[in-house]
């Protein structure tokens, strides 16, 4: 018998096996702990600078620590101290913040440091980290949350971004304690360094590992990363990460809508409760859908939309599951912390503002007709399976200053009243001017716009002067945007921070492109009535500016605004956890469990 | 006793629409090519179809008296979609068709009078190099790359059709220029040009004739994939887009956006193929003559 084809046949055989063991979890995790979460998207960096999307930030908050963080369980949300010692200590005018961090915590063991040992975190850890984020060759994509608001990092900026030069306004007093000089006071301040945007990162690694550290994060979270490629991220506990049992009660724990989760299983429990957290990028909702159904491939995923009347039983008023589905899943919905939004680029001069003040005027009537034409209730149940919730303005119904009681006009349908307005304005199908409506080359998105242009013709707008404006991609899109090149302009917008002034900010006029203010709305009073509030502490009186601020907003007609989205998230039964994909975001991760003996079937 | 009538004709044509004429199957693809572009051309006279853009239905609405095939997710008339798509088809197959045929027909005229010298080697380094190009990449590429141009994915298509056409044009060119006609021709002292263009492209319009037939189904498909990708139609409605559209809708049980855009394709592009496929036969020389 010939040698070769037998040692061949042995070969593949073992290529086989080897195969196929790679197939499987591998012996590398018998015995752990293992959660797969699932994210509908895959960060590309998983630097702090660079975390400017909901993915990286659940990464990057796992992987590094944040001076604050928000409580797991506490509804609205709630900030607590995390690297910090205790919340900090503000000076009487608002323009001082003195924080302490945590002694004796220290940064994973990597070979970025001497001898491969992972070296304590210290305050100049801070002042390195925030630093980067003014520094030019970092392009960082969070800057903008500080510009301009810390004492003499402009200059520092200006002279070169050298980081062995102080910033007045930054600085570590000693070891442990950080001392933050504002320009101006900025309330928000504490939830700013809650993000993934301020993790610290230690100054070795980045030297290190250059362009690469941002797939190499050396950090002192709760995790460190094992693997990281487009299909997932798997992060294995971090042994280092320092000893806080949980407690429930200052966790915000409210039995009443908890309990049902089983989450009193983790009190007193030492967090990270997992051995090995799995995170899949699974892009097509119907794919996350399936791996999240067939067994334990990922144990968390979001319902399709296309199979919301199959997975529910209920959509309103409460979201109930079927009793099939409900039996073997955990499930949470709630309003997003956004909302849907569409502007009018006021830079435009065919709608928005104009050198002539009678144009201007038309101009406005315009507006208000094309919105009355807007019919809320439709989109909601076309688009958002009529689970969404309309509001009247740009202060969304998750933030505290939400008006339950706002006068509803601005979202009112009334095709008759919208060509009123436009014949007491002198427009006719002729002189009427031609609309542009930007958006992604998306099926949905050209619906949209099929359905916008339909009830602008049901005003008499003529069909051949409302254009869709088109783009490869939402980073095309977003650039047009930026560049205020879209007439009429789609957008939606995730709060950084559960505070009205994160959406009042949206239509300031100093944020106009390439800044956040999509709409280019300038107007004084509004612009006035912003910056007295921004430097507010919350109270009353800042409450009713800014619900005259969205008066005044929705009096210019500059909006049609707006839509919060109901989310529903679900889990198997075997995972303790309290999901939350926005403002907690990945700060939830660290305190899942998986208790493998509580099987929904 | 019956005679075999088209030994009587004399001319290519006159034998080929004779033959053409006892082809049962292709007589009738022609006419239901004939009824889709009626269809086409009422749409384009504002006769129907008109409606495509409305929303006036109810969402997914069934079959029934007010929405023969239903309705889509945001209330619009599918049959009225359907329709107005056959306008879209023709419009992007006849104008593929006639530009690339033309392209084609040029550049394989000269590539074939000019053979072997460095006119033929450019032209066929050019073919060469777009023929080497994966097709449906090349077209998404110049698409996306034009894209906001209403016409960017026309472009597209007649500048990769072309070179087919050109090949085939450039071989009967080749086997031409030596023919007794174009000998005189050129004893004669006509211009270049004028022997390529009126004495032997003439020679060459059974060809392109076939090759437009096979340009224009290749355009509606590729128009149908490159409007499920978000590539190609810009305004307007188009069988791809309804197809793109069903992607989700099939998921939620509603089929009869995605059956009346496939079902319209194929009916289309079976006739196409088969009235094709019954015009090269007739007009194959060597089948005609027999």
């Amino acid at each position: 018998m010939p040698i070769l084809p037998r040692l061949l046949r042995c070969i593949l055989l073992l290529a086989a096996l080897a195969l196929l063991s790679a197939c499987s979890d591998g012996p590398d995790i018998e015995g752990l702990k293992v959660y797969r979460h699932s994210l509908g998207g895959r960060p590309t960096s998983l630097d702090p600078v660079q975390s400017a999307t909901v993915y990286a930030n659940h990464l990057v908050v796992n992987l590094y620590d944040t001076l604050y963080a928000y409580k797991y369980l506490a509804r609205p949300y709630q900030l607590k101290p995390n690297l910090a010692e205790a919340m900090p200590e503000v000076s009487a005018d608002g323009l001082t913040y003195t924080i302490r961090i945590k002694k004796g915590v220290h940064f994973i063991d990597d070979p970025a440091f001497p001898g491969g040992k992972g070296r304590e975190l210290t305050a100049s850890d801070f002042v390195y980290s925030m630093k980067r984020h003014f520094d030019p060759k970092m392009r960082s994509q969070g800057s903008w949350l500080w510009a301009g608001r810390i004492q003499g990092m402009e200059a520092w900026k200006k002279a070169g971004a050298d980081y062995d030069r102080e910033v007045p306004g930054l600085q570590a007093l000693d070891r442990y304690t950080i001392r933050i000089r504002l320009t101006r006071p900025f309330p928000q301040l504490v939830h700013t360094l809650a993000q993934g945007f301020s993790a610290i990162v230690p100054r070795e690694a980045v030297e290190y590992y250059g362009r690469e550290f941002s797939i190499h994060p050396v950090g002192s979270g709760p995790f460190r990363l094992q693997t990281f490629d487009a299909v997932r991220a798997v992060l294995v506990r971090n042994p280092k990460y320092r000893k806080e049992p949980i407690d429930l009660a200052y966790e915000g724990y409210d039995p009443k809508t908890q309990a049902k989760y089983g989450i009193e299983e983790i009190q007193g429990k030492v967090p990270p409760l997992v051995d090995r957290l799995e995170i899949h990028f699974i892009k097509e909702s119907l794919s996350r859908w399936n791996s999240f159904t067939k067994g334990d491939e990922i144990q968390f995923a979001t319902i399709p939309r296309e199979l919301l009347d199959e997975v529910l039983l209920e959509k309103q008023p409460q979201v109930v599951l079927k009793p099939q589905y409900a039996r073997r899943y955990f499930y949470l919905s709630g309003l997003e912390n956004g909302f849907v939004h569409t502007d009018f680029n006021m830079k435009d001069p065919k709608i928005g503002y104009n050198p002539d003040p009678e144009r201007e005027k038309r101009n406005h009537a315009l507006r208000c007709a094309i919105r009355y034409a807007f019919d809320w209730n439709e989109r909601n149940r076309t688009f958002y399976n009529d689970m969404g919730l309309v509001f009247p303005g740009i202060i969304p119904p998750v933030v505290p200053e939400y008006d339950p009681e706002a006068p509803r006009e601005s979202i009112r349908h009334d095709p008759e009243k919208a060509k009123r307005l436009l014949k007491e304005a002198g427009w006719s199908a002729t002189d009427l001017p031609e609309l542009t409506y930007g958006g992604v080359a998306s099926v949905t998105s050209r619906q949209m716009f099929e359905q916008f242009r339909a009830w602008l013709t049901r005003i008499g707008y003529p069909k051949e002067k409302i254009l869709f404006d088109s783009y490869a991609s939402f980073g095309d899109y977003n650039k047009a945007v930026k560049q205020a090149k879209i007439m009429i302009v789609g957008m939606g917008w995730g709060l950084d921070y559960p505070d009205a002034e994160n959406t009042l900010q949206l239509f300031y006029g100093p944020n106009g492109s390439p800044g956040s203010n999509a709409s280019n709305f300038d107007d004084p009073e509004y612009n006035r009535l912003y910056e007295k509030s921004s430097v507010m502490q919350p109270s009353p009186e800042r409450t009713r500016i800014y619900r005259r601020m969205n008066r005044i907003v929705q009096d210019a007609c500059v909006t049609i605004s707006g839509l919060s989205r109901r989310y529903i998230l679900l889990w198997h039964k075997k995972v303790v956890s309290f999901p939350d994909q926005s403002i907690v975001g990945g700060f939830h991760l660290k305190y899942v469990d998986v208790l493998p003996g509580r099987d929904g079937e | 006793m019956t005679r075999d009538r088209s030994s009587e004709r004399t001319s290519l044509w006159a034998k080929a629409w004779y033959k053409f004429r006892r082809d049962r199957i292709g007589v009738v693809s022609l006419g239901v090519v004939a009824l889709y572009f009626i269809v086409a051309l009422g749409v384009w006279l504002g006769l129907w179809g008109q409606g495509w853009s409305q929303v006036d239905g109810p969402m997914w609405a069934p079959p029934g008296p007010d929405h023969w095939l239903g309705t889509n997710i945001i209330g619009q008339d599918i049959f009225e979609r359907a329709i107005y798509s056959t306008k879209t088809a023709f419009e992007v197959g006849l104008v593929v068709a006639v530009l690339s045929t033309l392209l084609g027909g040029f550049f394989g005229a000269l590539a074939g009078y000019f053979s072997n010298s460095w006119v033929d080697e450019l032209i066929l380094w050019l073919m060469g190099v777009l023929d080497a190009i994966p097709f449906y990449l090349f077209v998404a590429a110049l698409a996306y790359a034009l894209q906001g141009y209403p016409y960017a994915m026309h472009i597209a298509m007649i500048a990769t059709f072309w070179t087919t056409t050109a090949r085939l044009v450039r071989g009967e060119v080749i086997k031409l220029k030596n023919f007794e006609f174009v000998e005189a021709a050129r004893a004669i002292g006509l211009p270049r040009r004028l022997i390529i263009f009126r004495h032997i492209t003439p020679n060459t319009f059974h060809i392109l004739l076939v090759q437009a037939t096979i340009v224009f189904v290749g355009a509606i498909k590729s128009e149908v994939i490159l409007s499920f990708l978000g590539l190609g139609v810009t305004d307007g409605v188009s069988w791809g887009l309804m197809i793109a559209e069903s992607t989700q809708e099939v998921q939620a049980g509603h089929f009869s956006n995605f059956i009346t855009a496939s079902l319209f394709l194929f009916f289309l592009v079976m006739a196409f193929n088969m009235f094709a496929d019954a015009l090269q036969d007739a007009l194959d020389p060597k089948k005609v003559a027999a």
